[in-house]
């Protein structure tokens, strides 16, 4: 059994788990774990903190990459096969249906979840100084999930695909100067057909999700690199809320006088320098508010990834992705809808298309990746940033009713209708 | 080396390196730009003058055009993607207006907006008759509302 134990060895290469360095060498001779600190605060375990919003948002990726790649082994991106080949995943390939069901709830619970993590990160400040570029690596990463919504929805090929993708893009083309070029860049043509699947097909499963991975990477690593997450607003005293925050400035410590190391030294060290780090720290009297990340961070973590995967596979049981007639350009249903989160886009462009469609959305995502620059209030307590939290209250409200107003309140040739008569119709 | 040469090799070299970089974005959306469209012909035959009746148009829908046959004033032919963002109108003989289904944009038969968010009225096609006496049309030549072909 000595080779068994040996081999395991020669894979770990770490003590015991019981002891204090097996824990800490756990997460740092380990590729996939080592993006955790060794220890972390108590405080950043608190549900209440994060919502583990980001981590469920991550989780979701995962499980669209997993079953994404197994959509791949029957979907062909020509037409009308794209369609045939839905049909087959549906009602021949085993777990097809249930496979497509838990990418398609998986996507639009991504985008729901990183939609409330950039909530949260806002309502706790934690895009302040020094996290302001993350904040603007999350808005980017906020663009490429809808991106990454938006070109899936053509691939099943029926018509609610085909019209979403219709009038999605049609929006872009009022884009002043480049919209034209850019809709026919991106759809290989005039309309949307054989090559606009392609396109949308090499994007959705090769361009957008490399990206995703990329800046994914980025934004964990400068999660790190900020010092950890943010400390939770309610751990904020009055005389604190500044000192935590003014960081990043020139130290004025004296020289670090470097000693020779003993001779039994067991650590490297890279350079020593002076000043203060960009990142919060710990204070000493802080110290014993941390504990190891294995298990109690990494025990959360699997529990949110379990939640999250049988929620959506629950959700996939139940309820099945829809799918109608095969894509029909000449016959536009009534009312043609674009997906969910973009209705409220689509309710604002049937009011002016340049002004609602184009110039309503640029200035909403540029002065999102503003905030960080803009608010330079350096105070994260709620009671300090009354107006920030007004603004950005706003700023969802009116997000939400548009969607909203878009979803249920709009029916054929866009007139206003009361909520039930799609209650009345889903049942038909 | 000489200070001069150095910084004249250095301009060149950092306007060698941009010019490649432009070059090649150049190029990537060049690529991107198909130099072949596999799409339907914008001029196309849709059949004899006799094949049309009076009254309502006729809607083809692989074309997506309305054919207008008017006793005494001849062949209109009105596109029936609506301006505002792309869906095919419908037109209702009983009010004799189009209809968009997405946004509800309402047109009138000669074509211009009644109401609704569409910027434009519908275009009109060039009609002509081809030499073996079909209607032909020409969705690249857009023409003024009142234009017709008298057969
Ligand atoms: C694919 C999308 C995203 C993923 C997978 C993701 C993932 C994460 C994760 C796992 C964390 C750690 C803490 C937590 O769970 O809240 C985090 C923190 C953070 N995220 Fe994201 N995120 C995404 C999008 C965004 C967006 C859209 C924003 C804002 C516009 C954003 C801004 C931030 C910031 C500033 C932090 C640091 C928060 C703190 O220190 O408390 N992220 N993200
Ligand atoms: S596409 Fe016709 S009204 Fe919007």
């Amino acid at each position: 059994m000595n080779v068994i134990r040996d081999v395991w060895q020669s894979i770990v290469r770490r003590d015991p788990l019981s002891t204090d360095k097996g824990k800490s060498e756990l997460v740092f001779l380990n590729l996939w774990l080592h993006i955790h600190p060794a220890k972390v605060k108590k405080e950043h375990l608190k549900i209440k903190h994060t919502w583990y919003l980001g981590f469920i948002t991550f989780f979701l990726f995962l499980i669209l990459v997993t079953t994404g790649v197994a959509l791949m082994c029957y979907y062909r991106p020509q037409s009308p096969q794209a369609y045939q080949d839905m049909k087959d995943l549906q009602f021949v390939v085993f777990l097809g249906r249930f496979l497509r069901n838990m990418h398609r709830w998986s996507a639009h619970g991504m985008v729901v979840c990183v939609f409330l993590h950039m909530c949260r990160v806002f309502y706790t400040g934690s895009y302040k100084k020094p996290r302001q570029f993350n904040w603007v690596v999350g808005v980017f990463l906020f663009l490429l999930t809808l991106g990454l919504s938006f070109t899936g929805y053509l691939l099943p090929w029926d018509q609610l695909a085909f019209w979403a993708i219709t009038v999605g893009t049609n929006i872009g083309s009022y884009a002043p100067l480049v919209g034209k070029q850019l809709r026919e860049l991106l759809l290989g043509g005039h309309s949307v057909g054989e090559s606009a699947l392609l396109r949308f097909y090499v994007l959705h499963v090769a361009v957008l999700p490399s990206a995703v991975i990329l800046l994914t990477m980025v934004h964990f690593w400068r999660v790190r690199k900020d010092g950890g997450l943010s400390r939770p607003v309610w751990k904020l005293k009055q005389d604190q809320a500044e000192a935590l925050v003014t960081i990043g400035v020139p130290g004025d410590a004296p020289a670090l006088t470097v000693t020779t190391a003993a001779k039994d030294k067991t650590y490297g060290l890279m350079e020593v320098v002076t000043g203060k780090p960009i990142f919060e720290t710990v204070t000493a009297e802080e110290e014993e508010d941390v504990v190891f990340s294995y298990p109690y961070a990494f025990f959360r973590e699997a529990v949110a990834l379990m939640a999250t995967v049988t929620t959506i596979m629950a959700l996939s049981l139940v309820w099945s992705a829809p799918l109608e007639e095969l894509a029909n350009p000449a016959k536009t249903p009534n009312p043609a809808k674009a997906p969910w989160y973009f209705l409220g886009l689509q309710e604002l462009v049937s009011h002016s298309a340049l002004l609602g469609g184009v110039v309503a959305p640029a200035l909403m995502v540029l002065a999102l990746m503003a905030v960080p620059y803009f608010d330079t209030n350096p105070s994260r307590r709620p009671a300090d940033r009354k107006w920030a939290i007004r603004v950005f209250t706003i700023f969802v409200a009116i997000n939400i009713v548009l969607i909203i107003v878009g979803t249920f309140f709009r029916g054929p040739g866009w007139a206003l209708v009361p909520p039930w008569v799609h209650i009345v119709a889903g049942a038909e | 080396m000489k200070r001069r040469s150095f910084l004249s090799w250095g301009a060149a070299g950092f306007v060698t390196l941009w010019s490649a970089v432009g070059v090649s974005l150049a190029a990537v959306v060049r690529f991107l730009t198909p130099s072949v469209f596999y799409e339907p012909p914008q001029a196309f035959k849709i059949g004899n003058p006799a094949d049309f009746p009076f009254g309502p148009p006729t809607f083809l829908a692989d074309e997506k055009i309305y054919v207008f046959r008017e006793r005494d004033k001849g062949f209109a032919v009105a596109s029936a993607v609506c301006t505002h963002l792309g869906c095919t109108v419908a037109y209702f003989p009983s009010d004799q207006k189009f209809h968009c289904p997405c946004h509800g944009s309402v047109f009138v038969s000669d074509g211009s907006v009644q109401h609704g968010p569409a910027p434009r009225g519908l275009e009109w096609f060039e009609v002509t008759l081809a030499r073996d006496g079909q209607l032909n049309v020409d969705k690249e030549k857009v023409v003024p509302p009142a234009y017709r072909l008298m057969v």
